[in-house]
């Protein structure tokens, strides 16, 4: 009796330390960067702190097939790091059974500071961006449900998730916490324009860059405002309706007709890497972004009034040299660090 | 007879022993705690509601769904000394499907680990709150999963549906045309979240050994006859994120619900 009891005990021991060496909760903190030409953070870090673990667990999970129908289109797909994220030299994205949708996938970068998400402001809280991709029919058309089902099966899950998360649950919850916990750590915030900004290393601007930035204080900052570039308002910037998509944009979101054709002013923080540009990625230089302000808008009936000129027509007048600073200046929000920062890469 | 009379007497005399022992101030309820059931039991007007069945309107509209859920959340009561309990937020967010009921119409939700008491009323929210949606993922465990299985997710944005009634309805001018309510909040731009508050008809007594049952009525055609009447003709058979109509909407659903009796086991 003594003799079965102590194997046993033994036994138990045993499978104590087995799993605590694998599966064991290890919450070490990761340091959010929070830079500071910055406005203040949106997402609450207090619930959902970023922990070594959690990141690389957000990490598999940005890259992992299993978060589509067909096992075969992570995030990543049509989020590429070299391009900032987006999908490159993809006008619109396609996605499962060659699914294709209405829209430029945007750059992934400094999205802890955004409080509203997609071009028409679909999703109201981080956490819940990436269920719209995951469930859209022309993306990875899945369920979380499912997905919690096939992660489940998968060892490599079972380990993160307990290293992760204290309870260790592979549920919806820990899934999409993960995955903030990667996107909250990326982080654009080291170009030369930032440098410059901040007085670091010595940074300084050329002739024309700083051309470039006094008339994109002039003409371009109401709208692409604070070091990250967007004032996060909808707008509609005078695009011809594509009757292909009739995309109506924010008015999707509460059917109000003063909504109509507007899109989030995007950031323009790696907007070199991120072509092509506008809501459906139609125009594919940034020459030709500018020559659009200068005299390509139409009036598709809800253009927003700053784009009124006192003649009342539409559009930013701008010189040829004007272009071609604001064009050097947008080339020093290239932030090679972020787009070669091997935490966020897949191998 | 004369066993019936005894059989009453003897009836009465435990009632009124487990009665004094029950109402006694002098036992110490501290510590102990036990669970209530709510028992959502839909209806319209007086008819208990069926899928599939047509029913009528007072404008002369008829409707029949095939769905009918809604989410309650927030749930707690209130004793007889005005302490409230709050139900532990974590799992306080209910998906009442009509298609779930059991035999008797009822969807039963259970809350356990109840402080005991004698508690008069009843507090809920119907939806999602605004501090519940800022948490994000954050303490919602499988309710996320739940909630898109259950369709109660918007498919094009992130945020809860906070009632589905899909079917079809019909008018003097259409024939079986399309039904769908979806009203819901859209981040913190369109709060529709509302509550309710209902007094029990006789306090219901929380015990280690008793788990009274609440009988909660929702008459569903309070959503479109309650404080502001519309018609389906008049665009509210579809009703998803507009300010106006989901505020009307929001706000019928209030009167939605009442406590028609509580059993005491």
């Amino acid at each position: 009796m003594k003799n079965i009891f102590f194997l046993f005990f033994a036994i138990s021991f045993i499978s104590c330390s087995n799993s605590s060496e694998d599966e064991l909760y290890t919450p070490i903190p990761l340091e959010v960067n929070v830079p500071s030409n910055f406005p203040e953070m949106v997402y609450n870090l207090d619930n959902n702190p970023v922990t070594e673990a959690g990141f690389e667990l957000g990490k598999a999970l940005f890259y992992e097939g299993k978060l589509s129908a067909n096992n075969a289109i992570p995030c990543a797909f049509c989020h590429e790091q070299a391009f900032a994220f987006t999908h490159h030299e993809h006008t619109v994205s396609h996605g499962l059974d060659g699914g294709i949708g209405t829209r430029n996938a945007q750059p992934m970068q400094n999205l802890a500071y955004q409080s509203e998400f997609m071009w028409d402001g679909a999703a109201t809280h981080l956490d819940f961006q990436p269920i719209i991709p995951l469930t859209s029919e022309v993306e990875m058309g899945e369920t979380l449900s499912n997905v919690i089902t096939k992660l489940s099966e998968t060892d490599y899950y079972k380990k993160q998730f307990a290293k992760a998360f204290e309870n260790g649950a592979i549920n919806s919850e820990n899934m999409l916490k993960a995955l903030s916990q990667f996107m909250v750590m990326m982080v654009s915030s080291n170009s030369k324009y930032d440098k410059y900004v901040r007085n670091e290393d010595g940074v300084t601007l050329t002739d024309i860059e700083l051309d470039g930035l006094t008339t994109f204080n002039q003409k371009c900052a109401s709208c692409h405002a604070t070091d990250l570039f967007t004032d996060q308002s909808y707008r509609n910037n005078g695009l011809s309706i594509n009757p292909k998509f009739n995309d109506k944009g924010r008015f999707n979101i509460f059917e109000n007709p003063e909504d109509l054709y507007k899109f989030k002013v995007p950031s323009l923080r790696n907007i070199e890497k991120s072509n092509p540009y506008m809501h459906d990625g139609r125009v594919a230089t940034l020459e030709a972004v500018l020559d659009f302000y200068d005299s390509g808008m139409v009036d598709n009936g809800n253009v927003d009034p700053v784009f009124r000129r006192d003649d009342g027509t539409l559009g930013i007048t701008l010189s040829d040299y004007e272009k071609e600073s604001i064009i050097a200046l947008l080339k020093t929000l290239t932030d090679n660090e972020f787009l070669n920062d091997e935490r966020f890469a897949e191998f | 007879m004369k066993i019936v009379k005894l059989t009453l007497a003897l009836l009465l005399s435990i009632s009124i022993v487990s009665c004094s022992s029950d109402n006694d101030d002098d036992v110490d309820l501290t510590g102990q705690t036990g669970s209530v059931v709510l028992k959502f039991d839909n209806s319209v007007g007086d008819l208990d509601f069926a899928f599939n069945t047509s029913f009528d309107r007072a404008n002369g509209e008829s409707f029949k769904l095939e769905t009918l859920k809604y989410i309650v959340s927030n749930v707690r009561v209130k004793d007889s000394e005005g302490n409230i309990f709050m139900y532990p937020t974590a799992s306080n967010v209910f998906i009442i499907n009509e298609a779930k009921s059991n035999n008797a119409g009822e969807i039963w939700v259970t809350l356990d680990g109840i402080d005991a008491a004698d508690y008069t009323e009843i507090t809920f929210g119907i939806g999602i709150d605004q501090e519940r949606y800022a948490l994000g993922a954050d303490g919602q465990g499988d309710f996320l999963a739940e909630a898109e299985a259950e369709g109660m997710l918007w498919s094009w944005a992130t945020g809860f549906k906070f009632m589905r009634f899909d079917g079809t309805y019909s008018s003097s001018t259409v024939t079986d045309e399309g039904l769908n309510m979806h009203m819901g909040s859209v981040g913190s731009s369109l709060d529709n979240y509302k509550e309710v508050t209902l007094t029990f008809p006789n306090t219901i007594l929380v015990r280690e050994d008793k788990t009274p049952e609440v009988h909660i009525k929702a008459d569903i055609a309070e959503a479109f006859d309650g404080v502001t009447a519309v018609n389906f003709d008049d665009g509210y058979n579809q009703v998803h994120v507009d300010e106006t109509e989901t505020g009307v909407i929001a706000t019928n659903l209030t009167g939605m619900f009442m406590v028609h009796h509580v059993h005491n086991n």
